[in-house]
């Protein structure tokens, strides 16, 4: 299973702050968005950044391990 | 340089004295201090802000400031550094965010306190969203 969290303008959009997607081998993080993003593409147009485990991820051909936390961000407006 | 408290999320308010006391007593080598104290505007934008709320995805967060700390240290050559944010609904006037920079001298800790501050807003998962009368908004980041 992947846990997948969204926070501030995107969880707003998305209605929800965390859903789970069913984990698959080689499950690539892209695969993930593009399949979220039809099922909330209001959400989707906002996000910008990714994060896998805490960590920033830029290469969408990252596999997912499984247990793995996705996290779908807008841009930071912290300060 | 291992002060656990040097980088924090909190909701409460927090002390400028407080905090610069603490990074003094890291080293006696100090001979600047440089700090930025972010805080609540009543208007943005051309409306009149309310209150202003913090969301933050915490872990990841306190993660990020710690490793600006560290990546700050590194690159200027600080004595220290502290990074508190508040994650919190605040009011006009209210604290946000304080930044502390110590070096030896005044330019690397000038420098560092404004690098600090930048990159805090472009690495660090926090997101602010005002009320106003015309409605909740998201803040959308200015360069």
């Amino acid at each position: 299973m992947i846990q997948v969290l969204f926070f501030g303008p995107v969880a707003d959009r998305v209605g929800q702050s965390a859903l789970s997607v069913d984990y698959q081998p080689e499950l690539r993080l892209q695969d993930v968005r593009d399949t979220l993003a039809v099922r909330y593409p209001q959400a989707f147009a906002l996000v910008c950044m990714t994060a896998v485990n805490g960590q920033h991820v830029r290469d969408g051909a990252m596999l997912l391990p499984d247990h793995s936390e996705v996290t779908f961000m807008a841009k930071f407006s912290g300060g | 340089m291992s002060d656990l408290t040097a980088v924090r999320l909190q909701t409460e308010d927090f002390s400028q004295d407080a905090e610069i006391a603490a990074l003094k007593a890291s080293s006696k080598r100090m001979g600047g201090i440089a700090t930025f104290l972010g805080c609540a505007r009543d208007f943005s934008e051309g409306r009149e802000v309310s209150t202003i709320g913090f969301e933050a995805y915490g872990a990841m967060a306190l993660s990020e400031m710690q490793q600006l700390r560290l990546d700050a240290i590194a690159k200027f050559e600080l004595l220290d550094a502290r990074i508190v944010h508040r994650i919190a609904t605040v009011t006009a006037g209210d604290n946000i965010v304080f930044i502390a920079a110590g070096a030896e001298h005044r330019v690397a800790a000038l420098a560092a306190c404004h690098w600090m501050i930048d990159e805090l807003k472009l690495r660090v998962p926090i997101w602010k969203k005002e009320s106003t009368p015309q409605g909740d908004a998201w803040v959308v980041p200015h360069p």
